[in-house]
């Protein structure tokens, strides 16, 4: 790729990421990530803990620096502009309220600081609290807030004043899951309703799923996949992406000559476009594995074999560990005479040939 | 902890050693205080404990001293009082303008620095008080001589200045450390400027801590001696260097009537600190 020409932005983006780096001492938490974010997008930043993501979102709000590359805000950089020149919002993990602050203060400082008549910003206030769902707590500390209630509160100061970036750093992290899943409802809906550009941090990949129109998944500082959720679900740009959305299994095999790959000593119709003969790691999730039953020394022809080694239920459906050789297989399944059987038992694995991805294996 | 040391079944003699180092613990500490106090109540015209009457009259004694009549006494008494606070006030503000800025350098970019910027400002505690005073009396002089200009309450306002520093600057910090990077970020996010969020939020969030320290900026000062002694001039004194001049010679009762006022106020204003730091689960 050739050297990203600062002076020719992409139209169609709002917020342009080129080519940025940033170490901490001899450890690169970003090298080289570039991404191009369209106005009103909803993107959401996905990796385990220290995969630079949270350190990319910092860089964006301008409380980190990078050390290499640019930010481009509707064409304009913005990669030297201090946090509060900035004009973003951001929701922190810690929701960072001000406790000496009454709901409304909290909410109007940015009104504020901006020389928003006090009139003016109490209307602001109460209809932002209209929206959040929290109306008439605006004269109460913030102390006195639920943990759902001091969310809401937070995501009303980031928007009070309609930013240019709505970023957001693990925003829910801190709630039960029940609230959780209500706020990740809101929040999509909030975004939507605000139409404002979002770049939400998480690890959690059900929580990127479910809010995100963009996945970006990082890992040791570096972009693996940026794709729309359903994409990156389907077909993974690597392994790691692949486990990392859930793919329980990892699963080594060997493309054959007619392109099926051979895995836990049977041959499955998985496509590949890699050359016969070339090491392979399969990904493969739990759900997407079905187990039969078979008698105690009975094979089945075409299929992989393997014995129970474990079952954990899980109410509507089993978790299973099934050793083929020397691979262990996780595997989902409701079958109830399967439960039962428990370990020892002798099965049949099915693999989904058309839900698991192949990749070249790793050296 | 305590419900193993004072359950029945522990032994009756550990229990009573306890309890008997404690009694005279406290009645070390407060033994000088209580005989201060009632003393100053004796109705008597000589000083003998314990007192045969009780009365007020010492406090009237005090009250003119300090700021009744027209005596060189009783002017000399009121101008030292007035030092007194006057230098108590600029110790409580030069301490305080001092320490919370370099609290706030300290716990967010002190790195390294900051355990030896605590250990040099601490430093003046272990020197003896006598040393100190000897050094600040022949630097004072020594420039006094040199650029011809008198210090006037600075001369006691430094030494006190540095007395309390440490102090002050422990306040600072612990309460510079409740202030989380996150509420200065979440404020400029907002379109504060770094200077502006430290005003807005990180100051008010101090506000016990830099309390505090005034407070103990002030009490340190008020009751400091050893160095006011050797500081002092026939000008610029404090209450109690002239609380020592005028018992040196004979007890008077009405200086004990000042030291019970006193102490009314250092107690005051040490449970009006515990309030601030500790909150409403603290020993007052």
């Amino acid at each position: 790729m050739s050297t990203p020409n600062l002076m020719m932005p992409t139209q169609t983006s709002h917020l342009d990421i080129r080519g940025l780096g940033k170490r901490f001492g001899s450890n690169d938490a970003l090298s080289e990530v570039n991404l191009s974010i369209k106005r009103g997008e909803f993107v959401c930043l996905l990796g385990p803990s220290g995969c630079g993501k949270t350190t990319l979102l910092r860089i964006i709000a301008g409380f980190e620096r990078a050390d290499r590359g640019h930010l481009l805000l509707e064409g304009r950089d913005i990669t030297e502009l201090a946090p509060h020149q900035r004009g973003f919002g951001m929701v922190f993990q810690s929701l960072a309220l001000f406790p000496h602050m009454s709901v409304a203060d909290n909410i109007g400082y940015g009104m504020k600081l901006r020389g928003t008549a006090a009139a003016q910003r109490r209307r602001r206030v109460e209809e932002l609290l209209e929206v959040v769902q929290l109306p008439a707590i605006a004269n109460r500390p913030v102390s006195a807030l639920s943990g759902g209630q001091r969310q809401r509160v937070a995501i009303a100061r980031a928007l009070a004043v309609p930013p240019q970036l709505f970023l957001l750093d693990e925003p829910l992290s801190a709630l039960d899951a029940q609230l959780r899943e209500s706020m990740q409802i809101e929040l999509r809906q909030l975004q939507q309703r605000f139409g404002v550009t979002t770049v939400v941090v998480t690890h959690d990949q059900t929580e990127a799923m479910m809010l995100a129109d963009r996945l970006v998944v990082m890992k040791q500082g570096r972009v693996q996949q940026c794709d729309t959720p359903t994409e990156v679900y389907r077909r993974p740009a690597n392994a790691f992406v692949a486990e990392f959305l859930g793919a329980a299994n990892l699963l080594p095999g060997t493309v054959q000559a007619d392109g099926s790959v051979q895995v836990l000593g049977a041959p499955l119709e998985a496509g590949t476009s890699l050359a016969a003969g070339s090491p392979v790691t399969l990904a493969v999730r739990a759900q997407d594995v079905r187990l039969h039953a078979l008698g105690s020394d009975a094979g089945a022809a075409g299929h992989a074999v393997g014995d129970i080694e474990f079952v954990r239920d899980l109410g509507p459906e089993a978790e299973l560990i099934v050793r083929c050789g020397a691979d262990r297989l996780r595997c989902r399944s409701a079958d109830s005479g399967l439960r039962q059987a428990g370990v020892g038992q002798r099965v049949a694995v099915h693999i989904d040939a058309r839900r698991c991805s192949v990749f070249a294996a790793q050296a | 902890m305590s419900a193993s040391l004072w359950s029945r079944t522990s032994s009756g003699s550990f229990r009573a050693v306890m309890l008997a180092l404690a009694g005279l613990g406290l009645v070390v500490a407060a033994l000088p205080v209580l005989v201060i106090v009632v003393m100053s109540f004796s109705g008597d015209g000589s000083l003998a404990f314990p007192p045969r009457s009780l009365s007020l009259r010492w406090y009237g004694a005090a009250l003119d001293v300090l700021f009744g009549g027209d005596s060189d006494s009783a002017t000399s008494a009121f101008e030292s009082m007035a030092t007194s606070f006057t230098v108590g006030a600029i110790t409580m503000c030069a301490t305080t303008m001092a320490c919370v800025p370099l609290a706030y350098a300290l716990v967010r970019r002190g790195g390294r620095w900051r355990q030896w910027v605590e250990l040099l400002f601490t430093l003046p505690l272990v020197f003896p008080l006598v040393v100190l005073g000897v050094a600040y009396l022949l630097l004072s002089e020594t420039l006094t001589r040199q650029t011809g200009s008198e210090l006037g309450l600075l001369r006691l306002a430094i030494p006190h200045i540095v007395l309390a520093l440490p102090f002050v600057l422990r306040n600072c910090l612990s309460a510079m450390h409740g202030v989380g990077r996150d509420l200065e970020e979440a404020a400029m996010s907002l379109g504060a400027s770094p200077l502006r969020a430290a005003i807005d939020v990180v100051v008010p969030l101090m506000k016990p801590g830099i309390l505090a320290g005034l407070i103990f900026a002030f009490i340190i000062s008020f009751n400091e001696f050893t160095i006011s002694f050797f500081m002092y001039t026939i000008d610029v004194r404090t209450l109690p260097i002239w609380m020592y001049s005028r018992t040196v010679s004979s007890l008077d009762p009405t200086t004990l009537a000042i030291s019970t006022l006193i102490i009314a106020l250092d107690v005051a204003l040490i449970t009006w600190v515990d309030k601030i730091v500790a909150g409403k689960g603290s020993l007052f």
